[in-house]
């Protein structure tokens, strides 16, 4: 079963055919189906446009009759410490105003954070795995098997105690205490284990007997190899933590070091005491989630290959 | 390149060091355990002593500021035989993971057989299909609190107007609680089992359909017979692993019911799953011992879910043969 084979059994379909009536009719719902899957994404962009007086009109519009930037920014919100105006929303850029930035530094911890965290979780990683599976230092197997048994336990197990530990270590509140703690994934580890193991160990051993270090054959031969892995397990990775959540939630009090989902959720607790606010709760949504729908297209092959190659490899 | 040659075990290993002195063995294998230490180190600090912590804790009674106190399995045997919102919070997970995990398999297999193809239709279809999986988030979460409006201008009332209902208020009501839970875990997971299925379909050989319709296999025939059971290794590995995450649900619960920082759960505790539950008594009322008893069934669940689901698909292979 290699790639070759499924663009060959993909070029199969491209067989002149003969219009199938039935089989499009069976596919009928499958296609109201893709408008139901379009709705809510069309429901939050629209929403981000309105003003407050038409997010509460019924029926709801379909377009945007006025469409409007008030709920990004609303210019006839009073400045802080301004007179207050009760008809205006303040926008997403608006809210939060003892924070220097505001949504926008939200944006920036997100964007750090998660850059961080894939770069330094896979290059740990594809170190560790390269040590379990072309070196013969011994105890690596039991390495190997206890990594994966840490697989079986959901993380939720290690919550409790990692919040004490955080705290204990007087990382709450921190950038170290939000990223170090999620360092060490298991699951990148075996993937990239299940991958190298399909090397040849040949090329490893060439390079051995050319006097090259271990830490430049890793540099220099592993991860240029690893990098279709490393492609897909860094999507994996980045999503994830673009849209973590309840590890902030927990460790996290002070605005300054909110990240997206954590401002969003904020922001849902002021939707519940005045529904006007609900245009901004769609902007802000829109904002977070913009950025991985653009990540999607960018690399969308990597994305389902990545995705493919994880059933498969399991 | 192939996929699917990681049977093949790391063979072939480097010769090994003349064994002399005893230091010589560190001395060559240095590099080797040098690399290991950022991952090793991490892992043991952050999730290997944790475990063992979070162990002992179910152990106690303790509430963070007094030190724990032991009191052997009272937790457990509190939680399994008394704590009725324990019990709801269960009963209610199952109902999640059992309607999640099923439809999201059956939609997800639809999909893929329907639109497989390398057409431009079927990938910018599948694109589609697939665009919920990459926003999942928080965000998301939020658009769907909108659209379950109890106000008239919600626009899951503005459907059932439409189709001659009368208003819901959805969020408000215990029996929409699992419900809109698995809509949205179907809308957000079946484009994703699909691109599975989707991979799993086109790599198996085309010869075999070929023939079978040479012998005049319908294509129902063809599908029950020769799509699903090479499919099933994919079939196993997204039934696992949707159905391992299912049981985590955590965000839209407590997104969505929320009203203040300290309920969670829905109304009647309708929409209450294991996670946030396990949440409310950690980090609402402080039972750190309890919670992480929770903690411990949730795992003991899910290897007992994963062992079953293990053993009924194994039983269907050997139905096949």
């Amino acid at each position: 079963m290699s790639v070759e084979t499924i663009s060959a059994a993909g070029t199969v379909t491209k067989r002149p055919k003969k219009i199938n009536l039935g089989a499009e009719l069976a596919r009928l719902p499958l296609y109201l189906w893709a408008v139901v899957v379009l709705i809510p994404f069309w429901w939050m962009i629209i929403a981000a446009f309105k003003t407050v007086p038409e997010l509460m009109k019924n029926p709801p519009t379909f377009f945007p009759r006025d469409p409007s930037l008030d709920s990004f920014y609303d210019p006839s919100a009073p400045a802080p410490g301004g007179t207050p105006n009760p008809d205006a929303v303040p926008g997403v850029f608006q809210r939060w105003p003892e924070v220097a930035g505001g949504f926008l530094r939200f944006t920036l911890n997100t964007f750090g954070v998660t850059v961080i965290v894939t770069v330094v979780s896979l290059l740990i990683a594809s170190l560790a795995a390269y040590m379990l599976t072309k070196t013969n230092a011994p105890g690596r197997r039991t390495v190997f098997v206890v990594i994966i048994s840490s697989m079986m336990i959901p993380w939720q197990v290690s919550l409790i105690p990692n919040y004490l530990l955080t705290s204990d270590l007087g990382m709450t509140d921190s950038y170290l205490g939000y990223i170090v703690p999620g360092l060490a994934k298991s699951f990148v580890v075996f993937f990239l284990v299940q991958y190298l193991r399909s090397i040849p160990d040949e090329l490893v051993h060439a390079a051995r007997v050319d006097g090259a270090s271990e830490w430049r054959i890793w540099w220099q031969i592993v991860l240029p190899l690893l990098r279709p892995a490393l492609a897909a397990m860094a999507i994996f990775v980045a999503l994830g933590e673009w849209n973590n959540f309840l590890w902030p939630l927990i460790i996290i009090r002070d605005e300054d070091l909110f990240n997206l989902p954590i401002a969003l959720s904020n922001l849902s607790n002021a939707i519940v005491s005045s529904p006007g606010s609900m245009g901004v709760a769609m902007a802000a949504s829109m904002l977070a989630t913009l950025p991985t729908v653009v990540f999607f297209f960018l690399f969308q092959k990597h994305f389902i290959k990545g995705i493919a190659l994880s059933g498969i490899k399991a | 390149m192939t996929l699917n040659q990681t049977a093949r075990p790391a063979n072939e290993a480097p010769p090994e060091p003349p064994k002399r002195r005893p230091g010589h063995r560190l001395q060559h294998y240095g590099p080797a355990y040098l690399m290991l230490l950022p991952f090793a180190v991490l892992f043991a600090v952050f999730l290997i002593y944790p475990l063992a912590r979070s162990l002992y804790y179910s152990l106690t009674d303790f509430n963070a500021i007094k030190p724990p106190v032991f009191v052997g399995l009272d937790n457990f045997t509190e939680l399994l035989a008394n704590d009725d919102r324990f019990h709801k919070a269960i009963w209610n997970t199952f109902k999640y993971v059992i309607g999640s995990v099923v439809l999201t398999m059956v939609l997800g297999l639809l999909l893929a057989v329907a639109f497989k193809s390398t057409s431009l239709r079927d990938r910018l279809l599948r694109t589609v299909f697939f665009l919920p999986s990459v926003s999942a988030g928080v965000g998301i979460v939020l658009v769907w609190k909108w659209i379950f409006m109890v106000d008239s201008w919600g626009l899951a009332n503005t459907v059932v107007r439409f189709f001659g209902g009368d208003n819901r208020s959805w969020l408000a009501e215990p029996a929409m609680s699992i419900p809109i839970l698995v809509t949205m875990a179907v809308w957000g997971g079946a484009g994703y089992a699909m691109v599975l299925f989707v991979a799993g379909i086109n790599a198996i050989p085309d010869e075999l359909y070929e023939q079978a319709s040479i012998d005049g296999a319908s294509k129902a025939r063809q599908f029950w017979h020769i799509t699903l059971p090479l499919l099933r290794p994919v079939l196993v590995f997204v039934f696992i692993t949707s159905t391992i995450g299912a049981f985590q649900i955590f965000e839209p619960v407590y997104l969505l019911w929320r009203r203040s920082a300290s309920i969670v759960g829905g109304p009647l505790d309708s929409a209450l799953t294991i996670v946030p539950y396990l949440y409310d008594m950690g980090f609402n009322r402080f039972q750190l011992g309890y919670a992480s008893a929770i903690a411990w069934i949730l795992f003991a669940i899910i290897f007992l879910v994963t062992l079953v689901q293990l053993r009924v698909t194994k039983t269907f292979k050997e139905f096949d043969r």
